[in-house]
């Protein structure tokens, strides 16, 4: 049976690094109950990178709103598997963005792309008013 | 997040310590030694935990406008973590990359005594 932890944060930027923070634990706590390799850096660097990266995405769009809406984020464990999934009521985004040209100096766009190469799966849809992203990654 | 500014002749080491992401990169740009844009920095990584885009974003920003006005922004001591990121961004394609601070303030030394 699949193992969940919920969290619920504010729709606000202040937040973004307790989530990511929370995500890397959440990596950690993966790796320690499967007795795998606990110096596997690049796994819990994948969550806390993408936890960021996706929260920050979710609340900039949030900003748009005269009231943001809350934030909630489900850890699921599965006996190798990692599966974050961020869920909020705030303005519709489409992760279908393409890279931006790193010659043009772009400060903005790589969010995404840090997404999909640190992830195996990521997807993005909105059902009933909820934006969901999902992001998962085997160990 | 805390930045330290150090002065090696003509080029400014800024050392970030900590994490930088949306929440901490105003920190950094209100910095003197970045905000000028005609002083070439060295910016030292090797305390930084943690980099996001959106720390990412503002470090091409300062190279861009310290670019535009004939300075440098070189990087120096990235740890994996960080690494990884300018790696899958290519970030590394456009900064001056260095394992070691004092080899990159050399070279910034070197690039700040052309005529």
């Amino acid at each position: 049976m699949n193992r969940i932890i919920t969290l619920t944060l504010p729709g606000e930027l202040v937040f973004a690094r307790f989530a990511s923070e929370t995500a890397a634990k959440a990596a950690l706590m993966l790796i320690n109950s499967c007795n795998a390799d606990a110096n596997d850096w690049k796994f819990t660097h994948a969550f806390e990178l993408a936890v960021s990266e996706a929260f920050t995405n979710t609340v900039a769009y949030a900003q748009k709103l005269s009231s943001p809406q809350p934030v909630t984020i489900d850890f699921i464990f599965e006996s190798q598997r990692l599966t974050v999934t961020i869920r909020d009521t705030n303005a519709p985004f489409s992760i279908e963005t393409p890279a931006p040209e790193i010659d043009n100096y772009p400060e903005r766009g790589f969010g995404l792309l840090l997404i999909r190469n640190v992830m195996d799966t990521v997807t993005c849809v909105r059902e009933n008013g909820t934006n969901i992203i999902s992001m998962s990654k085997q160990l | 997040m805390t930045i330290s500014e150090t002065t090696k002749g003509r080029v400014t080491i800024v050392s970030v310590i900590g994490t930088l992401e949306a929440s901490t990169t105003k920190e950094l740009l209100k910095s003197p030694a970045i905000i000028d844009p005609t002083q070439t920095v060295v910016v030292d990584l090797e305390k930084l935990n943690f980099l996001d885009s959106s720390g990412l974003g503002a470090l091409i920003g300062t190279l861009r406008k310290k670019r535009e006005a004939g300075a440098e922004t070189l990087i120096s001591c990235m740890n994996d973590r960080i690494r990884r990121v300018f790696e899958i961004t290519n970030a590394q394609r456009i900064f001056h990359v260095f394992d070691d601070t004092s080899a990159a303030v050399d070279y910034a030394t070197q690039l700040t005594s052309r005529p």
